[in-house]
């Protein structure tokens, strides 16, 4: 829709294409997308131009006005391979007469493209982000050229996704072109970022109206420039979901032309009508588009359920026992985690019965107490038990509308008990919580899990709420240490005598016992992992076992606390003696490598094709509580028990299926940023200068050093040690920052669909990429950095890393400092060019992420702080401006002393 | 650089139908030079014939060419041609440097890449665009002197033997000799030369293939940026009877769009087989555009018994030209291949009662 005095956007191939006043809504085909469509991508990877020039010719038989044509994938030689395409579309009438839309987000792409076109076409996009000197550059590059452009509301501070922001920046970005860069205002075409709603995260729900309304401001205020935009983007949060999703592309382009929208990318294919929504879908998904109400997402995702299309994977198998009685099918269902027949075989047993509890105390229990059974027993692995838990769910959500009914009649359910759970504020870690919360549902516990970053009073009052017989806590970084203590003396507080299970990553039966257990008077048992929480939570509930059970955890907790401060401790040295001791490199003769550019470098939609080549497989075995080392070669897992190598085995091929789901409908997306700055040690802190006049500090990074007394004469290593103090030595440090998002959306909707399998499946898979993602990181980095030739190391090597330099994060033993991360993230911008947040713990946001410093130094090497006396820490709070006992609630576990 | 004659074109163009000249080549043949005579002494021991490079008789015949403009002012044309129409490294290569095809090699870019870093051909595009420049000049400024009226002069960039649109060989259809940077390369260095050289305007014309042409518009805006001042730019396209480029089939009116960022003084249509068959495609540039028009059609066809080497004789000429003025779709009428200076006085006589056309408002172009 334009105002009629809007001057029209005039395009051409070798024909030409006027949008004016009275045209209407452009849309411009995204299957000559390699983002856009999978079909198209593998063509252009399988370099079978012919077939992928085809694309392009049915696209615009089928009516399209402008294509859009983009190569911007990890693996793609984006400038050659554009010229290659656009010069075959040249020799292609059919093809060449329309306008063509150069897409990518980088510029030499752009400028490659637009080298191309004989005619007029649009550049997609150009943008603030890295500042209005480049900008201004490129936009006077493409004047030269006589193209349109897209600019995306993006600035140097990042994305904009508030309506104040949008219209901040396009104006800013409108009033450059036109007043410095006399750039025919018809000629701009914003797009004010069109965002994913409905994730469940309060702060995304109002951006669909922001982009509305920044819409209706930029075409009331800036005269004649258009808006554009993505618009898949706005329904992810429903991938897998086509109805959902279609209807609410379709509304949402209702209201956005309305407030003036141009055009956008779409999938014609995947509009539907808006008039031909049904009503109860039309409303659901306009609540959320217009954020009507703060249920608005709770409620589409109800309505989501009845249009999720039927799962039509078919296995080959043996049906013979399909033959055999409804006990024996419901069992067998259960024992191999066979959904397909479910809910047919659950209604007949309904009816047999009579009533749904009996079928779920009876068959169900039954078959879920031999797989617990099994479990026990070693012969069923995880992986397993998940699969059941969701044949489990399954069953159960088709007798829940049954037993609704007849809840009156029966108020009073048996369960084994009831655990509430969650991971604590400021963590997003929950894989582990999510295992343990089937296996315990399994083993007939009720269970009612709260998520991830969840305060204490919610924890508490969730408690209260649902009656719970035990809280159970999880979470991965330190930080989280704290805050379970907090829930622990807030349990105290309130007086309850509710036990409390603590799980995860960093937490120990140590940490337990000396800093959590003092802090409530109830039962505080640590969990080591979840094969361990149904004996834990079954002797806790036995009226028989019960007191014995927690008589032995207080003794065993009561020893770890002895010998903690009992003398028991490594003998230590004083900082002065450890920085005399500190490693030493002859910097007279060692000139550090200089890496091939300073700055950051980010690296958007990096192919997850190409990370599956980098994954490190056997952590995402522990994940899976199947303990061995993955062999890559053979692609088997080395253990001693067969049958686990079996089931790993298994898992393997499935995850690798999931992998190809992932990779085939975008299911994830990795973003990183990484970077290059002139630095120094100064002591043991390290110096991030401002430019190689190496005179201004820009950030100073501060090191922990180790304190424990050495038995060789080893050195007593800090970070700061593998960078030159010296500021005339050119020397630098580097950072990165990776993030793999999508996977709790896709996580949260399989669980929905309840799911459980897949949704762990997903997540683990999420974590293994974002690890992968920081290896090749780390290897492009050593390249850049010339201390490694691009094939020096195979995949293998790589992953075991047997090259040069190291990349520590904070948090971790080099440095477990937490605190330290933002102070990177600030250096990177880290959040911006990633999307990767940091929560109030410094715990990043999504969970699949990793950051770190890249050392160069050929002795550069990993190694552990803990032990940390007063006198470091001390001296630790001076340089970071901290008091000392912020300092030591930080550093807690690595300390040395009582703090 | 000269002082920016765009105020004095427009009175020019406003007060009545101005004048381009006519075929440079065509009109040398007049003269019946000889292969030495073309080579002169600089390029006495040139490896291949000169006869056809009619540029470089700017260089060994000065007088010659001083003449053909004389010839064509004294004929009534406000604006002359330099003669530079393949004054550029990558057309004069094909004089000057061995083909690679004959040692079994191909035309590529790392050819000509080559014959863009080539020092001779470097220092003869230089020359021939300068020289050409300061022929042209001295005639028109003489002739403005002698009658009064003011003469300008165009920097005439032309097309080249290459396409940036087209494969050459249909097995490899996404190959291109020659890359977009090179072609713009190429263009800036000759656009520089005539700048150089003190011509008032720049004409990029017989523009055959788009792509080509925009690699010549974006190093005349480098230029401009460069040099901080610009000149009137013309831009004249090559259309066939199909009503779209010779060799990048691009329509009218798709080109338009694709070269009216650079807010072109004119735009216009030259050569092709004649024009009858330019009439409608001119009427169509002249409802549409916002800048003046231009139209220089060849005689006819080619016709190897005609005197010219063409159909049209300059009666004939003056009849489609002269109807196209009283149409109102002209502002610079003139006459390309097979065009000599009687062809232009004939124009000129006829084209004079008519009123100039009135370019449309921008808004009112836009109607879409």
């Amino acid at each position: 829709m334009m105002t009629p005095e809007s001057l029209p956007l005039c395009l051409s191939g070798t024909d030409a294409y006027v949008h004016g006043p009275g045209s209407t809504f452009l849309i411009i085909g995204e299957r000559t997308n390699v983002a856009g469509s999978p079909r198209f991508r593998k063509l252009i990877k399988e370099d079978r131009l012919e077939e992928a020039v085809e694309v392009a010719r049915q696209q615009v038989s089928n009516g399209a006005n402008v294509i859009d044509i983009c190569f911007d994938e990890g693996l793609i030689d984006g400038v050659a391979m554009m010229t290659r395409f656009l010069h075959l579309l040249q020799g292609e009438p059919d093809v060449a007469r329309v306008p063509f839309m150069i897409d990518s987000s980088k510029w030499e792409i752009l400028e490659a493209g637009v080298k191309c076109l004989q005619g007029k076409g649009i550049l997609n996009s150009i943008s603030l982000k890295e500042g209005e000197e480049r900008f201004i550059e490129q936009a006077r590059i493409i004047r030269r050229f006589g193209a349109a452009v897209v600019v995306m509301a993006f600035d140097e501070q990042g994305q904009a996704a508030t309506y104040k922001d949008k219209t901040r920046i396009c104006e800013r970005a409108y009033r450059i072109l036109v007043d410095r860069v006399d750039f025919p205002p018809e000629d701009i075409i914003f797009d004010p970022n069109i965002l994913t709603v409905a994730t469940g995260i309060e702060e995304h729900n109002n951006y669909a109206v922001d982009f509305i309304e920044a819409t209706r401001w930029i075409k009331e205020n800036l005269p004649h420039a258009r808006v554009s935009g993505g618009v898949s983007n706005i329904s992810f949060s429903f991938r897998g979901n086509n109805i959902v999703r279609e209807a609410m592309h379709s509304a949402f382009l209702f209201h956005a032309t309305q407030a003036g929208m141009d055009m956008g990318i779409v999938n014609a294919g995947m509009l539907e009508v808006y008039d031909e929504i049904s009503p109860r879908l039309l409303k659901g998904v306009e609540d959320v588009i217009l954020n009507r109400h703060p249920d608005a997402t709770d409620q589409l995702l109800s309505i989501a359920e009845d249009f999720i299309g039927k799962e039509g994977k078919k296995q080959k198998v043996d049906l013979r026992w399909r033959e055999s009685s409804v006990e024996k099918r419901l069992e067998y269902a259960l024992l191999k985690g066979i959904t397909e027949f479910i809910d047919s075989d659950t209604e007949e047993a309904r009816k047999q019965y009579g009533r749904p509890l009996k079928v779920i105390e009876g068959p169900l229990m039954d078959g879920m107490s031999i797989v617990g059974d099994l479990f026990g027993e070693g012969k069923m692995f995880l992986p397993q038990v998940v699969k059941s838990a969701r044949v489990m769910k399954k069953a159960v959500a088709w007798l829940t509308p049954f037993m609704e009914e007849e809840k009156a009649a029966n108020p009073d359910q048996r369960s084994a008990g009831r655990i509430v759970m969650a991971t604590v504020k400021g963590d997003v870690h929950d894989i582990g919580k999510n295992i343990v919360g089937v296996v315990l549902s399994c083993n007939g516990f009720e269970v009612k899990d709260l998520g991830v970053m969840v305060s204490c009073e919610k924890i508490l009052e969730a408690a209260r709420e649902h009656n719970a017989d035990i809280i159970g806590l999880s979470g991965l970084i330190t930080p989280s240490l704290d805050e379970m203590i907090h829930v622990a003396s807030e349990m105290e507080r309130a007086q309850m005598d509710t036990p409390l299970l603590i799980g995860g990553a960093t937490t120990s039966a140590a940490h337990t016992a000396i800093k959590i257990a003092p802090a409530y008077s109830g039962p505080v048992v640590h969990v080591l992992d979840a094969s361990r929480s149904v004996p834990v939570t079954t002797a806790l509930l036995s009226p028989d076992n019960r007191d014995e059970f927690r008589k032995k955890n207080q003794k065993k907790q009561e020893e770890h606390r002895l010998s903690f401060s009992g003398g028991k401790r490594k003998p230590s040295i004083s900082l002065s003696e450890a920085r005399a001791n500190r490693f030493k490199c002859d910097w007279e003769t060692y000139s550090p490598p200089v890496p091939e550019f300073m700055g950051t470098r980010v690296v958007e939609h990096q192919s997850i094709r190409e990370l599956t080549n980098y994954i490190d497989w056997s952590p995402f075995f522990h994940a899976w509580g199947l303990r061995g080392v993955w062999k890559n070669e053979e692609q088997i897992l080395k253990t001693r028990n067969a049958e686990q190598a079996d089931e790993a085995a298994k898992l393997y091929i499935e995850a690798n299926e999931m992998l190809e789901t992932i990779i085939s409908q975008n299911l994830l997306e990795a973003q990183g940023v990484f970077g290059f700055f002139p630095a120094n040690s100064d002591g043991d802190d390290l110096v991030v200068w401002t430019d190689e006049n190496r005179s201004h500090e820009r950030i100073r990074f501060h090191t922990l050093r180790q304190q424990i007394k050495k038995d060789s004469d080893k050195p007593h290593y800090a970070l700061a040690d593998f960078l030159s103090n010296d500021p005339s030595t050119s020397d630098y440090l580097g950072g990165f920052v990776v993030g793999i998002h999508g996977a709790d959306e896709w996580a949260k909707n399989l669980e929905e669909q309840h799911d459980p399998y897949q949704a762990i499946m997903a997540k683990a898979l999420a974590d293994r990429c974002a690890e992968a993602f920081a290896e090749l990181l780390h290897h492009r980095a050593r390249v850049a950095w010339s201390i490694e030739s691009p094939h020096q190391f195979s995949r293998e090597e790589l992953i075991h890393e047997n090259y040069r330099g190291i990349r520590p994060a904070p948090g971790y033993p080099a440095q477990p400092d937490h605190t330290e991360k933002p102070l990177l993230f600030d250096l990177l911008e880290a959040s911006q060019s990633t999307g990767v947040s940091l929560t109030e713990s410094h715990a990043m946001h999504p969970g699949a992420s990793v950051c770190g410093l890249y050392f160069s130094h050929p002795e550069s090497r990993y190694f552990a702080i803990n032990s940390l006396q007063e006198d470091q820490v001390e001296d630790y709070a001076k340089r970071k401006g901290m008091s000392r006992a912020e300092c030591e609630k930080w550093l807690g576990p690595w300390l040395g002393y009582e703090g | 650089m000269r002082s920016d004659p765009t105020a004095k074109l427009h009175d020019l163009f406003r007060s009545r139908v101005a004048l381009l000249d006519g075929a440079m080549g065509t009109t040398i043949r007049e003269y019946s030079l000889s292969e030495s005579a073309a080579r002169g002494d600089r390029f006495a021991d040139a490896p291949q014939d000169l006869l056809n490079n009619g540029d470089i008789l700017s260089l060994t015949q000065p007088d010659t060419i001083a003449d053909i403009h004389r010839r064509f002012l004294d004929a009534g044309s406000d604006i002359i041609e330099t003669n530079t129409f393949s004054a550029t490294t990558l057309s004069q290569a094909e004089f000057f440097i061995e083909d690679p095809r004959e040692q079994g090699g191909r035309k590529d870019p790392a050819f000509f890449q080559k014959v863009l870093e080539d020092d001779f051909l470097r220092g003869l595009v230089e020359d021939l665009n300068i020289e050409s420049t300061r022929i042209a000049r001295e005639q028109a400024d003489r002739i403005e002197e002698e009658t009064g009226t003011p003469r300008f002069v165009a920097g005439a960039i032309g097309p080249l033997t290459l396409s940036l649109s087209n494969a050459p060989d249909h097995d490899d259809p996404s190959f291109r000799p020659v890359t977009f940077d090179q072609v713009q390369a190429s263009y800036l260095h000759q656009a520089r030369a005539l700048v150089e050289g003190g011509c008032d305007l720049l004409l990029v014309e017989t523009i055959f293939d788009s792509l080509n042409a925009k690699a010549a518009l974006v190093a005349i805006q480098q230029l401009f940026e460069e040099r901080g001042s610009s000149l009137p730019v013309i831009v004249s396209a090559a259309i066939g009877s199909g009503g779209a480029t010779l060799i990048s089939a691009q329509r009218i009116e798709a080109f338009w769009i694709a070269v009216r960022h650079i807010k072109p003084l004119a735009v216009g249509l030259n050569c092709c087989e004649g024009p009858d068959v330019l009439r409608p495609f001119v009427a169509e540039l002249a409802e549409s555009v916002d800048c003046f028009t231009s139209c220089y059609p060849n005689a006819g066809l080619p016709n190897p018994l005609a005197p010219t080497g063409f159909d049209l004789e300059p009666h004939h000429m003056a009849e489609y030209m002269g109807e196209f003025a009283k149409s109102g779709l002209l502002n610079i009428a003139g006459g390309c291949c097979g065009n000599t200076p009687s062809h232009i006085a004939a124009i000129a006589e006829a084209v004079k009662p008519h009123q100039p056309r009135i370019p449309r408002a921008r808004a009112m172009t836009l109607s879409g």
